[in-house]
């Protein structure tokens, strides 16, 4: 009878169509139908601007004069380029402070908001308050801490003074600026993390923590034997992305120290954004810019290496 | 068909009469922020109200990627029909700019009235490249020494007698540092470009030159070059005038700060903190009252193939309005006109702007005194350079000799095209 309803309502060249087209293949089709949108708007704004900035890695690139093919050259330049390996280095400091950090401290948010989690009030509270420098825009984070360490008026120097400490020029000392702005990162990045924790945290079943207390578990056996494995997805995801940040890294930089004192905060996405926008050396920008992504990518792939994407769950 | 033929003739002569009153719209694109901005916002109303036939888009506000944008509008074919370009970025910016007196309609300068008597010749020069005129002066501006009348008075010094010797100013800043005040911030709020700025003003009073005339090699790495670092770094080293890392704009506002260097975009902000402030020229402490200064100008961005004679004109009517009403850009902007007319302007001389800084700024650059950046197709490059060195000197990472060895190299292999 449906058979029969179905051949009178569709239109008679669907049939053959019908017949030719396996039922998988027909679900492939859909399934490809429903993400095309997607991966329409991936393919223009990521995949197309990313094979772009490649191809553009290969040319001495002026489009009024010319544009120059020049192989590698760019990336041989950026290799002899003093302060190009100086903002790599940076990036990689810069990762190395932020990184682990933004981890810890968004951990420790986490299990304290967790702790809490009977007193709902608390929790709530403290959660807004945790939660809340990631609300806030780049340029509002730089700003503010710029006049926390200012030197003559900043609260942090002020502290300082008041317990008679000789406060450190922060952002004017070379051994101080990237602390400083890897401080203000973690102010504003640990928020969000925390969030990603929590989650991860409130999906681990309550009767695995019954049984280890009925085991007789210290706390440190609890969190390096239960928690920890079994939050290793979210954990993950927080590392890559907060590896990423940290080398994407630029608004704060800019506005906090504009790369100094000399070249000591000048990190990969300064270094790519001064050869852009203030030397118009696009093709060396490029380049660059296709090393820092190789550079996120390989320490993705280590930590999908180390920490593997399952968590002990599932 | 006759009734068709009447319509089409109907719809041709509608449109023909329509095009009377077209309005021609044009975007004009500036760098300009804060007062600057408000500045050139009410000469672009000023005009509006004048001239309804032209639609003004004025877009301001982004400093720091503006020279990148103007480039790339005019690479996607989308550029404004107007445009500001700093006397130093030319040679950079050459390629992506109209030649006015020889664009695809003609002499524009002509066209659009301007007169070149009317700018002072060095200024109206230095628009100039390849034998064609690129650019119309808007202005000049630079710095001043700007002090606090009320610490000078607590340090026992004359508030109406600012220093403007070498000697004079030591003995003003050690005055101002015993009465317990910061003495002296050379450099606004101590960027790196700032610390460059300041270094630069010491080293141009003594005479020295940063490159060759060809620009083939660096010349500043030697004995005035670094008689004018050490200065710069034991301002905030040993003779104990400042901190470093200090914010010379802020110490000041606060009424912290004795003496400063800075802009003459300046004035409002200090104006509304209350200080009771006074200006003066930048004194003279190496032999040349120099200082540090640049100038604004209007440019035409390349235009697509194919743009009108009448965006063009509105282009040019609203450049020669902008300069011929310029002391409204001195009076809330600060920078001195261009326009010679603009600068004799009643408002202009009556206003507590010119009384109290604008006429001292004027005569620096009547004088000669205001120095401008170094013209190179990549000057900003060279004084990146420069100043990355400047800075570790001034922090104390690196010694003077040491930063300006380093920086020479540096500008240097930039000069080879490293």
């Amino acid at each position: 009878m449906g058979g029969r309803k179905e051949t009178f309502f569709l239109p008679p060249n669907v049939l053959p169509m019908k017949r030719f087209l396996s039922k998988r293949f027909r679900r492939e089709i859909e399934g490809l139908l429903f993400v095309f949108p997607y991966l329409l708007l991936w393919g223009t704004f990521v995949l197309w601007p990313l094979g772009y900035g490649i191809y553009l890695s290969l040319f001495d690139w002026h489009p009024i004069r010319g544009s120059k093919f020049v192989g590698l050259a760019n990336y041989v330049a950026l290799f002899k380029d003093v302060r190009f390996l100086n903002a790599l280095s940076n990036s990689f400091k810069f990762a190395a402070m932020v990184v682990p950090l933004v981890s810890i401290v968004a951990f420790l948010f986490a299990l304290l908001l967790w702790g809490w989690k009977g007193n709902r009030h608390l929790s709530s509270f403290a959660q807004a308050v945790f939660f809340f420098p990631y609300l806030l825009t780049v340029s509002v984070i730089a700003i503010a801490w710029r006049w926390l360490l200012d030197p003559d008026f900043g609260f942090v120097t002020f502290i300082f003074k008041y317990f008679r400490i000789p406060a450190p020029t922060f952002l004017s000392d070379p051994f101080w600026a990237l602390p400083a702005v890897a401080l203000a990162t973690v102010w504003w990045l640990s928020g969000y993390r925390m969030v990603v924790f929590q989650a991860a945290l409130g999906d681990i079943p309550q009767e695995l923590f019954e049984v280890a207390i009925l085991d007789g578990a210290h706390l440190n056996q609890m969190l390096f034997r239960v928690i920890l494995p079994l939050m290793k997805p979210a954990i993950l995801f927080s590392l890559v992305l907060t590896t990423i940040s940290a080398f994407r890294t630029f608004g704060q930089v800019l506005m906090m120290t504009e790369g100094g004192p000399g070249r000591a905060t000048e990190v990969l996405a300064l270094y790519i954004y001064w050869n852009a926008f203030e030397y118009f050396r696009i093709g060396r920008a490029a380049a660059a810019g296709v090393v820092m992504l190789f550079v996120t990518l390989l320490l993705t792939l280590l930590g999908v290496k180390i920490l593997g994407f399952r968590s002990e769950l599932y | 068909m006759k009734k068709f033929l009447g319509v089409l003739v109907g719809i041709a002569v509608s449109w023909w009469l329509a095009s009377f009153g077209q309005v021609v719209e044009i975007e004009f694109n500036t760098l300009f922020h804060e007062a600057d901005a408000k500045a050139m916002e009410d000469i672009v109303n000023l005009f509006q109200s004048l001239h309804p036939e032209i639609k003004v888009r004025l877009v301001q506000g982004r400093w720091a990627q503006y020279y990148a944008e103007l480039r790339l509008s005019v690479i996607a074919g989308n550029p404004p029909q107007l445009g500001i370009c700093h006397v130093n970025r030319l040679v950079e910016m050459v390629d992506y700019l109209t030649p006015l007196d020889a664009s695809p309609i003609g002499n524009l300068l002509e066209l659009g009235g301007i007169d070149p008597a009317l700018f002072p010749e060095a200024t109206w020069k230095a628009g100039q490249m390849d034998g064609h005129q690129y650019l119309i002066p808007l202005d000049t501006h630079g710095w001043g020494l700007w002090y606090n009348k009320d610490i000078f008075a607590a340090a026992g010094l004359d508030p109406d007698k600012p220093p403007q010797t070498y000697d004079e100013f030591v003995a003003a800043c050690e005055a101002i540092k015993k009465a317990g005040f910061y003495a002296f911030h050379p450099a606004e709020d101590a960027l790196p470009r700032k610390l460059r700025r300041a270094w630069e003003i010491f080293y141009y009073q003594m005479g020295g030159e940063l490159f060759d005339p060809a620009f083939t090699h660096a010349t500043f790495n030697n004995e005035k070059g670094l008689k004018a670092l050490e200065f710069l770094v034991n301002i905030f080293n040993a003779y104990g005038w400042n901190v470093v890392g200090g914010n010379g704009y802020a110490q000041f506002t606060a009424g912290k700060l004795g003496m400063l260097f800075a802009g003459n975009w300046f004035y409002p902000t200090v104006k509304q903190s209350g200080v009771n402030f006074g200006y003066a020229p930048v004194p003279n402490l190496f032999g040349i009252p120099y200082t540090w200064g640049a100038s604004h100008q209007l440019c035409i961005p390349l235009q697509p193939a194919g743009t009108s004679r009448e965006v063009y004109l509105a282009a040019m009517k609203l450049a020669r309005f902008i300069t011929e009403n310029a002391y409204l850009w001195t009076m809330t902007g600060g920078h001195i006109a261009a326009n010679s007319k603009a600068l004799e302007d009643p408002r202009l001389l009556a206003s507590e702007y010119w009384k109290e800084s604008g006429h001292i700024l004027n005569d620096m650059i009547q004088q000669g005194l205001v120095r401008f950046p170094i013209n190179h197709p990549r000057g900003s490059e060279l004084e990146k350079a420069i100043e990355t060195y400047i800075e570790l000197a001034v922090v104390g990472q690196i010694s003077p000799a040491e930063a300006l060895a380093k920086a020479e190299a540096e500008c240097n292999r930039i000069l080879r095209g490293g």
